[in-house]
């Protein structure tokens, strides 16, 4: 075996010669096109996952709920708790820049490995974060409509129209709710893990072989 | 950006592009996806390249990015479908070269290396360019002791596919 590999050896040496060659036009031309490494796919992500959830509530009819929260009693809680979000939304984006900054091409695969997967998994904290979040602002609101008396009041719905008492009214209302929230959290928790779960697989792969080492 | 350190970076690797085709070669199996590899490799050294300082051989860096380049920032663009394997120049065995036994033995090793895993294949390539084990590990990230035990682990593994 090791003469195989001696052999080989000189042999790749060899194959030097044989090489295709790049002309100085061919990689100056290179130097300037759009890289695709999955560090900037990692960055593009995370920019949407940031900002996207936020853009909802520039849509019209944002003013409309914040009267339903308000008609429901729970404008107060909601606003408190917004600011806090945000206070912990900008802590988020401050480390994961922090971390971003730290990924160095110049470092062993290792620690190039160890940094990015830091780097992701602040983006799935947030992620975490903010689906718990999404989730609580769902539960304050429900139990907002729970014990809320006059719901067709508070939705500006003529129930008479519908054909439906106002108790029906009141019960499709709440679990329209709670399965929504359900829904919302699992979809967006379910394109979040399946979206980074195949960026990630050939590095978490190389790095676990990486880390297999040490033991 | 600097027109003087565009021409010096082009230069250089124009004069060490044999590296990246290496890297290239082992790392892919289709010409399409060779070219890939080699400009992604390429963005990341003139990325890096103002923090290059000269304490050590332009060839000695160009590894580490190379091969961290090849291993953890590249994805495959899905554009690029599997069409046939294509034997690069460096996997070709020239008949008039070697006797026959010999011929066929490193085709088979080459075609070993080509099936073991990212991290065995930088391993194998370190090895083949000459590298001792303190720049090995050192580029990997890994101790002396643990990268000679996996070199170890990459033959005993290399013996396998060839004698099933």
């Amino acid at each position: 075996m090791m003469d195989e590999l001696e052999l080989l050896k000189k042999d790749w040496q060899k194959k030097e010669a044989h090489l295709p060659q790049l002309s100085y036009n061919d990689i100056y031309t290179m130097i300037w096109k759009k890289s695709h490494s999955i560090v900037k796919w990692i960055v593009i992500i995370s920019v949407l996952e940031f900002t996207l959830p936020h853009l909802l509530y520039l849509l019209p009819g944002t003013a409309d709920s914040l009267a339903i929260y308000e008609k429901l009693g729970v404008k107060n809680l909601s606003m408190t708790l917004w600011v806090i979000g945000y206070g912990i939304t900008f802590y988020f984006i401050f480390l994961f820049y922090k971390r971003y900054k730290e990924i160095s091409i110049l470092d062993s695969a290792k620690d190039l490995m160890k940094k990015i997967i830091r780097t992701r998994r602040t983006v799935k904290y947030y992620v975490i974060y903010s689906l718990s979040f999404l989730l609580l602002t769902c539960l304050i609101l429900f139990v907002g409509m729970y014990l809320n008396n006059d719901l067709v009041a508070v939705f500006k719905t003529d129930a008479n129209d519908m054909n439906i008492s106002p108790e029906k009214f009141r019960s499709i209302m709440l679990w329209t709710m709670a399965i929504f929230s359900v829904l919302i959290v699992l979809f967006m928790g379910g394109i979040y893990f399946l979206l980074y779960g195949l960026l990630l697989r050939k590095l978490n792969r190389n790095y676990k072989e990486l880390k297999r080492l040490e033991i | 950006m600097n027109k003087e350190l565009e021409h010096r970076f082009v230069t250089e690797l124009e004069n060490n592009q044999n590296i990246v085709h290496k890297v290239c070669t082992l790392y892919t199996n289709d010409q399409d996806s060779h070219k890939d590899l080699f400009q992604e490799i390429t963005i990341q050294l003139w990325k890096a390249y103002p923090k290059f300082r000269g304490d050590s051989k332009f060839s000695t860096w160009m590894y580490r990015v190379a091969l961290n380049t090849a291993i953890t920032l590249y994805r495959k663009s899905k554009r690029r479908i599997k069409t046939q394997d294509y034997e690069s120049v460096i996997f070709k065995i020239k008949a008039d070269e070697y006797d026959e036994t010999e011929e066929q033995q490193l085709k088979l090793m080459y075609k070993a290396v080509k099936q073991l895993g990212d991290i065995d294949k930088a391993l194998i390539f370190l090895y083949l360019e000459d590298k001792n084990y303190s720049e090995i590990s050192d580029t990997l990230g890994i101790t002396e002791v643990n990268a000679r035990v996996k070199m170890n682990r990459i033959k005993t593994k290399l013996r396998t596919i060839l004698n099933p």
